[in-house]
């Protein structure tokens, strides 16, 4: 006979009844906590509505499987953390994000005719001895973040927010390589650019 | 690339430390210009703010996103709630579903690698629960196809005998290929516990036990009649036909019950769970098996002992006495047979006398001492050809059950054609029946309007109204002619009159009738002879009538006046005769008809019947058993002929008999009209 090894599925040992579950207990502890961690990736309130909802159902359809290591946050957070991915690479797909997109006014903005730096696009931190507030400059950099294609904000939300492996990023949005360094790149330098727009008239 | 675009992007790079050494080289050559200086600087300062803002954020500390709205929060509410009461509710109900978790991964590389294993099965729900395994109903994602899977249960996983048992199971039931036999898709291992499992066509959870439940329900509620009996011995001829397949490859179920029987809703009969399977030294499959063939017998038993979930009820006597060495195809015969018990009497063996106890030992105690209980002590209902059919099977000594599934099998196969055969003849007879009325009918109904018709003749009127002999002659011979027309043109008609009824007087004026020996002469009844008399019931019950009205009944006749003794049954037809000038009642005119020689005419083409018998009231007028006609029976009371006491009762109230139990007797009633009598027509296979 042939004998075969194959994955059965999670098969549960003893089907048991669920522990009761609070929902609401966890809409109040949880949501606000999750929804900004959500905002702060996915920078659309509505968007980050959904992915807290698809957390809060998953969370209830597999509680079993919560070990009990860690808190219950945490674990929901690590939840999260997947369905924010899942929902940049459905977005991703669906926008059809241009590999180049946005380049010409950036390279218009930033360089001259010859490729060489104009001047003056970056100036910001060209001041000696200023202290900058770090809390302050991310409220701009957030800001700034939602001006770019989405395209390059997720690669870089992904890449530099979220602390993800390059490769990993690669494969779960279905892009080269060259192509991330390039989303990377322009993102860097949208950033700069829109940062040291808003960052002179934030310090004035 | 210019220079200033490959320094942005070496600098871009060099933030997530991934620089190469030679691109590091390159990058410090760039960083000379002011620009590329100022765009590495402004980079790296919002990357800091960056990662700053982040742990605000997962330390919960930022309030400056953000919050849900109130409105948000309540809609989450709402859907959470909703989910967790169907959490709840498919718990409760068994049916929770289980699947992989994405969610709870919480790093990318961790997520990469929990989804890379994907499941072939998803699990759907439980199907059943045994002693030691339990079936599923899962969903297999690579043949996109629903399937059975069973697997080992706690118990059973912690038994060697029990893995290897299983393994047996799936073994034995695979290389056995029959249309009627659960087949096997896969056996297998769980990739990550190693757990034994197998895959199975998923046949549904109808069993014969189901049917027979369901066969039973209906018969008692007398909506259920042969063809449900029918059926069941069709399921169990198929059941045979794998028993006998399996027998053929030298394997004995020896757990055969009507539980084991699966029945899908396309009608096929599925042979379920040979986990108790006896694999015979002698047979084929023995040396095949690569596993447990080795297992003793001892062992098996020990392992079947959690296999005892159901009844013991259908098991031989030998099993219950313990006799392993005794265990071969008979013994699959005698659990046939008591299958078959259950189909007939609506439940197992020993069942009554064993009441609802739930004592195990008890059961195969009594199993292997007791005499095997008879179907028709049960149920006697049941026809006695099974009955012997199924205690044969069933004999407490091996050697008097039949020798083979298939010679089983025969004997059921034959009492089932020989059911349809009889079928068959019920029906033949009751067409036959049904036309023997209608011919009945149609020939009352042509007497009823020929009679009609005479008594609207002109001659009636005009013979009425004649005022000299000379008129009266003329218009007697006028009528004359035309009844001896009638007679001549209906040879069951024996003769026809006009009368005239006065003051409580008949006197016939006109009569023409048939030779009482001579059937083919016909006479004019000459003046002299014609005769008068005082009224009866049934001549001023005619006259009451109104105009066109037929009365028809059957009555008995004397041939002679003097002899009362001989008498015989006749038809009579009369309709009342009004004078067209006062539009009273004048007289009347009546056909008679001899009722032996038309029903003698009537039955003679009667092929398919063994008898028929004809009655008027109660009396018999008729009687044919085969070919010939029985004179004696005339004039006897029906009562007297005792297969048809059912029907005639039954008939006193309806117009036909259909004899559901035997199949043996067809009745029908003729109502003659405007009269109280009946002809009562009863035919016997």
């Amino acid at each position: 006979m042939n004998i075969t090894s194959e994955h059965r599925g999670a098969i549960p040992a003893d089907v048991e009844a669920p522990s009761v579950l609070d929902p609401d207990a966890w809409v109040d502890r949880y949501s606000d906590y999750l929804f900004r961690y959500a905002f702060s990736r996915l920078r659309e309130a509505n968007a980050a509505e959904e992915v807290v909802q698809e957390t809060f159902l998953s969370g209830i359809r597999y509680y079993e499987q919560y070990s009990g290591r860690g808190t219950e946050r945490s674990w929901l957070l690590g939840i999260l953390k997947r369905k924010i991915i899942d929902f940049v690479r459905r977005r991703n797909k669906h926008a059809g994000v241009a590999p180049y997109e946005n380049e010409t006014d950036l390279t218009a903005q930033l360089f001259d005719e010859t490729g060489n730096w104009k001047g003056g696009g970056i100036g910001m931190a060209a001041e000696p001895g200023k202290q900058v507030e770090m809390s302050e400059l991310w409220g701009v950099v957030r800001g700034c973040l939602g001006t770019l294609p989405s395209g390059q904000a997720d690669v870089f939300t992904l890449s530099v927010i979220e602390e993800m492996d390059s490769a990993d990023i690669c494969e779960e949005l279905g892009i080269s390589s060259s192509n991330f360094w390039v989303r990377m790149h322009r993102a860097r330098l949208g950033l700069a650019a829109c940062v040291d727009q808003k960052w002179e008239v934030e310090q004035r | 690339m210019t220079d200033a675009r490959k320094a942005s992007e070496l600098v871009s790079k060099s933030l997530r430390e991934e620089l190469s050494p030679e691109e590091s080289a390159e990058l410090s050559q760039y960083m000379v210009c002011e620009e590329t200086q100022k765009f590495a600087a402004a980079s790296k300062l919002i990357q800091q703010s960056v990662v700053v803002g982040a742990k605000s954020i997962v330390d919960g500390d930022d309030s400056e996103l953000p919050a849900l709205s109130v409105d948000a929060k309540q809609r989450m509410r709402d859907s959470l709630n909703a989910a967790s009461q169907e959490k709840l509710r498919l718990s409760q109900a068994g049916l929770l579903r289980s699947a992989t978790v994405t969610g709870s991964r919480t790093t990318p590389q961790e997520t990469k690698s929990g989804r890379a294993v994907t499941s072939r099965f998803q699990v759907i729900r439980p199907l059943a629960e045994g002693g030691l395994g339990n079936v599923w109903l899962v969903r297999d994602e690579k043949m996109n196809r629903t399937v059975a899977m069973k697997e080992l249960n706690r118990q059973g996983l912690e038994s060697p005998k029990a893995w290897e048992r299983f393994q047996r199971e799936a073994e034995i039931t695979g290389m056995l290929e029959h249309p009627n036999i659960i087949p096997i898709y896969q056996f297998g291992e769980d990739r990550q516990s190693a757990e034994p499992f197998y895959t199975m066509r998923f046949v549904g959870k109808k069993t014969l036990s189901d049917a027979i439940l369901e066969y039973h329900d209906l018969v008692a509620a007398g909506e259920e009649g042969p063809l449900g009996l029918h059926r069941l011995l069709s399921v169990f001829s198929d059941v045979c036909q794998a028993i006998a397949y399996a027998h053929s490859r030298g394997v004995v179920h020896r757990d055969l019950k009507p539980e084991n029987i699966a029945l899908d809703s396309f009608g096929q009969v599925i042979v379920l769970d040979w986990g108790l399977a006896k694999v015979l030294e002698e047979g084929e499959l023995f040396h095949k098996l690569s596993s447990g063939a080795g297992l003793s017998e001892s062992s098996m038993t020990k392992t079947m002992q959690g296999d005892i979930v159901g009844t013991p009820l259908y098991m031989s006597p030998e099993q219950a006495a313990g006799d392993l060495d005794g265990i071969n195809e008979r013994t699959d015969i005698y659990g046939l047979g008591a299958i078959l018990f259950a189909i007939l009497t609506g439940n197992a063996p020993h069942a009554q006398s064993l009441g609802d106890s739930a004592d195990l030992s008890q059961a195969v105690r009594s199993i292997s001492q007791k005499e095997t209980p008879r179907v028709r002590d049960e149920n006697p209902a049941v026809p006695s050809e099974l009955d012997k059919i199924c205690a044969k099977a069933m004999a407490r000594k091996q050697h008097m059950r039949f020798t083979s599934v298939s010679a089983f099998a025969e004997a059921i196969e034959k009492w089932m054609a020989g059911q349809s055969d009889m079928n068959a003849r019920y029906e033949a007879m009751r067409a036959e029946g049904r036309d023997l009325c209608g011919q009945l009918n149609a020939f009352v109904g042509a007497l009823e309007r020929n009679v009609r018709f005479m008594s609207r003749l002109p001659p009636i009127n005009q013979l009425m109204h004649a005022k000299t002999d000379e008129e009266t002659a003329t218009w007697r011979e006028r009528l004359a002619t035309i009844f001896e027309g009638l007679l001549d043109a209906n040879a069951d008609y024996g003769s026809v009159f006009y009368r005239s009824v006065t003051d409580g007087t008949s006197r016939e004026l006109v009569r023409v009738e048939r030779h009482s020996r001579e059937s083919n002469r016909i006479r004019i009844v000459p003046r002299s002879r014609l005769m008068e008399s005082p009224t009866n019931p049934m001549v001023n019950f005619i006259m009451q009538q109104k105009p066109g009205d037929v009365v028809t009944t059957l009555i008995q006749m004397a041939d002679d006046e003097n002899n009362t003794d001989c008498v015989r049954d006749c038809m009579l037809a009369g309709v009342p005769v009004f004078d067209d000038a006062t539009e009273d009642a004048f007289g009347l005119v009546l056909i008679e008809c001899d009722a032996n020689s038309i029903l003698r005419h009537q039955l003679s083409g009667q092929i398919v019947c063994s008898e028929i018998v004809i009655v008027s009231g109660s009396r018999v007028i008729m009687r044919k058993i085969g070919d010939r006609f029985d004179e004696d029976s005339i004039g006897m009371n029906v009562s007297s002929l005792a297969p048809f006491h059912d029907a005639t009762a039954w008939l006193e109230s309806h117009t036909e008999y259909i004899d559901t139990t035997d199949a043996q007797v067809y009745g029908r009633r003729i109502q003659l009209n405007a009269s109280q009598s009946n002809l009562l027509i009863l035919l016997r296979t």
